[in-house]
Formats: C-alpha cells, sequence, structure tokens
C-alpha cells in the first residue's frame, strides 16, 4: 500500500517534470508541499483546519440527532416510513452543493447556512440507516425480551437500540463523509475562513499548488476521522455482534 | 439446591388452563382458522409436549399461553387469571436461541433478572453463574454469544428463560436446529433441569421420539385448525434415555396417533 502511494507520488513528479501544462495549473509534488508549509508559516492554513473541523462537528452533532431521531421514528411507524423514505431517497440524489444555493437564500452569509449544508447533506442517510437497523431487528429478540419481562421504555434502550446499533453506526459513518462533503462545498461558495476556502482562495490566485495541497488535507482529515474513529467502532460492533471475525485479536 | 437466593424462589409453578380456545388469522383479503376451538388443562410443574404435522397451529397455541397473540376466541388462563400479554412468569424459548449480541453470557442469562429491582448487581451475577453452571457452561459466562455452538447457544437461552424462576417454561421447537448428537444430550440435560425446577412446562415438537423423551403427557394435535387428536400419559421411569426401546415403542404410537390410525398396543413396534 505504502509502495503503491509512493509510485504514485513518483508518477506524479515525472509527469509534472515533463511540463506539458503550466506549473500554475499542474504543480509538482514538491511545490505544493511546499506551498503547504508556507500555508501553515504563515498561519492561514491551522486556523482554518479549525474552522472546517468545528463546523464539521457542530453540523453533524445536529445532524445525528435530527438525523437518528426521525430514523427511529420511521423504524417504529409505518406510516412516517413510507412518508419519509421515499422524499429521503430523493435529497439524497442532490449533490451537497446543489444545497449551498438555497442555504444562502434562507439564512444569509453568517455560519448557519452552513450548518444547513451539513445538515441536509447527511441527515438523511443516518434517518434511512437507523430506520433500517430498527425494521430489520430479529423479532425474536423482541419476543424474548417480553417473555423475560421487558416493556416500554426498556425494550427501546436495553433490546431495540443495541440491536440496530451496527446499521446505526454504518450510517452515522456514512453520514460523516456525506457532512465533510457538505462543509467544503458551503465553504467553497461563502466562507472568509475554511479548507473550502483556501481551495477557492487558491484558484483565484492561479495557485494550483494550494489548491492540490488544501484537497490532500480535505481528503487527510477525512481518512482520518473515518479510519481511526468510525471504521474502529463499526468494526469492534461488528465483531462483538458475531457479523465480522476478528482478525485483529481483542 | 443452591445456596445462591433464587429470584422469586416462592414462584409456585403454574395450572395452565385453555377453554373453548380459538384462534383465527384474518387478512385483508382472507381470513386461516389456526387453532381450536380446544380444551387442555396443564398442571402445576407438569412437562406435556404438544406434537402436530408442521403448520397445524402449535406454534399459535404457545404465542396465545406467553400472551404474544390474543385468542380470537375462549379463553386461556394461567393459575386462574386470563393472559393478557407476554409477562416474567412465562418464559420462552425459541428455535433460534435469540441470545443478544451485545451482551456477554452472563449479561444474556442475568437479563431477565434486572426486572427484578430487588436484586443486586452482585446477586444477579451470582444467579446467573448458577444457572450457567446448572446447563453446564460455568467457564463462558464473559464469551460473546457469536463464540458459543448452537447446542451451548441453547443452552444460555434456556438458563436465561428459567434464571427469573418463571412459573411456566415455553419451548418452541428450541432444539430443531441441532444436530443429533447435541440435541439427545439436551434431552437428558433439559430432564435434569425439570426435575431440578420443576416448572410448568409447554413444549412444541413435530419429533415424536423427542416426545415421548421428555414428556409427562403428550398431546398430539390435528392438521390446521389444531385440535386435540390423541393424548397419551407416559409413565416411563426418568431420567429417560433417548435409545430407550419404550422410548421408541411410544414414539412409534404417536406417530400412529400422528398418522390418523390409532395404533393397536404393541403392534408399532420401531425395528
Amino acid at each position: 500500500m505504502l509502495a503503491f502511494l509512493a509510485g504514485l507520488l513518483l508518477l506524479w513528479q515525472i509527469v509534472s517534470s515533463l511540463a506539458l501544462l503550466p506549473s500554475y495549473s499542474l504543480p509538482s509534488p514538491s511545490q505544493t508541499a511546499l506551498r503547504l508549509v508556507e500555508l501553515a508559516r504563515d498561519g492561514s492554513l491551522l486556523p482554518s483546519v479549525e474552522a472546517s473541523v468545528v463546523r464539521m462537528l457542530l453540523g453533524f452533532v445536529l445532524s445525528a440527532a435530527i438525523g437518528l431521531s426521525v430514523g427511529v421514528a420511521m423504524g417504529v411507524s409505518e406510516t412516517v416510513n413510507s412518508g419519509l423514505r421515499s422524499l429521503f431517497l430523493g435529497v439524497q440524489t442532490l449533490p451537497s452543493a446543489a444545497w449551498v444555493p438555497i442555504a444562502l437564500l434562507l439564512f444569509g452569509l453568517g455560519d448557519a447556512a452552513i450548518y444547513f449544508v451539513i445538515v441536509m447533506s447527511s441527515m438523511a442517510a443516518m434517518a434511512i440507516a437507523a430506520a433500517d437497523g430498527i425494521a430489520n431487528i430479529p423479532p425474536h429478540y423482541l419476543r424474548a425480551a417480553r417473555s423475560l419481562g421487558t416493556s416500554g421504555l426498556a425494550l427501546s434502550t436495553r433490546v431495540a437500540l443495541p440491536a440496530a446499533l451496527p446499521s446505526v453506526v454504518t450510517g452515522i459513518k456514512l453520514g460523516w463523509t456525506l457532512g465533510w462533503h457538505g462543509v467544503v462545498s458551503a465553504e467553497l461558495i461563502k466562507s472568509s475562513i475554511g479548507l473550502g476556502f483556501l481551495l477557492s482562495a487558491g484558484r483565484e490566485l492561479n495557485d494550483a499548488a494550494q489548491v492540490v495541497g488544501i484537497m490532500l488535507v480535505i481528503v487527510l482529515i477525512g481518512l482520518l476521522l473515518d479510519r481511526l474513529l468510525f471504521s474502529f467502532i463499526e468494526r469492534r460492533i461488528r465483531v462483538r455482534w458475531g457479523l465480522a471475525t476478528d482478525t485483529s485479536g481483542r | 439446591m443452591t445456596a445462591v437466593p433464587l429470584v422469586g424462589a416462592d414462584n409456585a409453578p403454574s395450572r395452565i388452563t385453555l377453554r373453548g380456545t380459538f384462534k383465527r388469522f384474518v387478512t385483508p383479503r382472507a381470513w386461516v382458522d389456526a387453532l381450536g376451538p380446544l380444551d387442555l388443562e396443564v398442571a402445576a410443574g407438569e412437562f406435556v409436549v404438544l406434537v402436530g404435522p408442521s403448520g397445524c397451529g402449535k406454534t399459535t397455541l404457545l404465542n396465545l399461553v406467553a400472551g404474544f397473540e390474543a385468542p380470537s376466541g375462549g379463553s386461556v388462563e394461567v393459575d386462574g387469571e386470563t393472559v393478557t400479554g407476554p409477562g416474567p412468569d412465562r418464559a420462552m424459548i425459541f428455535q433460534e436461541p435469540a441470545l443478544f449480541p451485545w451482551l456477554d453470557v452472563e449479561d444474556n442469562v442475568a437479563f431477565g433478572l434486572r426486572q427484578h429491582g430487588q436484586l443486586s448487581a452482585s446477586d444477579r451475577r451470582a444467579v446467573a453463574a448458577e444457572y450457567l453452571r446448572l446447563v453446564h457452561l460455568e467457564g463462558f459466562a464473559r464469551a460473546f454469544v457469536h463464540e458459543l455452538s448452537g447446542g451451548m447457544k441453547q443452552r444460555a437461552a434456556l438458563a436465561r428463560a428459567l434464571a427469573p424462576r418463571p412459573r411456566v417454561l415455553l419451548c418452541d421447537e428450541p432444539f430443531g436446529s441441532l444436530d443429533a448428537l447435541t440435541r439427545e444430550r439436551l434431552y437428558a440435560e433439559l430432564q435434569e433441569l425439570h426435575a431440578a425446577t420443576r416448572r410448568t412446562t409447554l413444549f412444541v415438537t413435530h419429533n415424536t421420539r423427542e416426545a415421548a423423551c421428555l414428556a409427562d403427557r403428550v398431546v398430539v394435535l390435528s392438521p390446521r385448525p389444531a385440535r386435540i387428536a390423541t393424548v397419551r400419559r407416559v409413565e416411563l421411569p426418568r431420567p429417560r434415555d433417548f435409545y430407550d426401546p419404550r422410548v421408541s415403542e411410544l414414539a412409534g404410537a404417536i406417530l400412529a396417533d400422528l398418522r390418523g390410525a390409532p395404533a393397536a398396543t404393541g403392534a408399532t413396534r420401531l425395528a
């Protein structure tokens, strides 16, 4: 895997050194790295990383709260499910950037517009995953619990939620990725700070090294959280639930 | 049996009474009569096995006693009280062990004990450990569910059902998907458990030898809608061996009942 990445980097270096395109549209890896270091030195990179990540975290928590609640309602009620499912499936076909114009019209130039884009990008996927998780709980789990005297709220918290957890976590992981798309899309069009802003600033300055460098930073942060946090949790749950075999030892 | 403070140790086993009990399933386009009307009385502490052709409504009968479904007519009573819904006095085990994969084996067994508010966490653990010992799973308290074999899962499910000392144990073909060797061991263990706990047991199967091996009384049901075809009291001494010739003979007689031909005594010896 590392060798493959190194090879890819080498290929990039060779192609850019052929100078088929001017360096302001196709930078070399070394130019890109240099530009990232400059951005970090002059103090414009870190505040933007921080701004994007903080927006993402807030927006994601909001989105998960809404999405999972709606999803549980869908999982429990066939009426709610049949009403919302086709709507959500439709909404999911919209790229997150498509939410930006309406967000600006609705919320103006504040951060509220960015949160709106994050929520609209990621909420539906989490709702559908939660709804499927709850609707697909094996009925004998619920029967066994009820014949052991579990009812009402305890049936939801002690049985239904843990039983639906693998699907819910998969939904949260997907929601995180979609929300991250949303942040960058929104910042690209409207913002004076953030990774999306640095992207569009780079384009305006004909600075391809900055554009490519920031793209790499976006990928890196997205991957880091996905791999380190969500995939880890998801894997733990799948092993525990007997859905996957444990290869790492526990 | 044990020094552990058993939950509801004063819970006497219950008497189950079905009178004119009838169940019809209605769908928008059709209806199906699944059961009865039939009368059945199960004495406190008795082990009754229901045998019937597949799809005859055996499971429906269990579901009515468990309270998962309501009868369309007649009554279902436990100790003279009409069943209105599921409750911890009537534990049920299924063909799928239905253990919760998010809990380890001990927490599964202790699950039903949470409803008994007076029990501390350490008491719950002690009771769970006691029942794990009873089903020969004492080394597996901290195991994940998926690490158990099919037979071990069903044992754990049995321990989970019995730990809160239900008055009634309902078994819906619990050994149906196990291999023959495992099943035979579990017949012996279930007889031991019944002798130790004396829970009133309603056990559904279509395996006539299983019925002959386990039952105080075998109730043979007719094809749908299930009615009582024959009743056989089984007086064979316990514990019974699955390959005891008297068990085989009785199994043959039950099979004959199932086929609708009354068996002449001694005429259905299996080779």
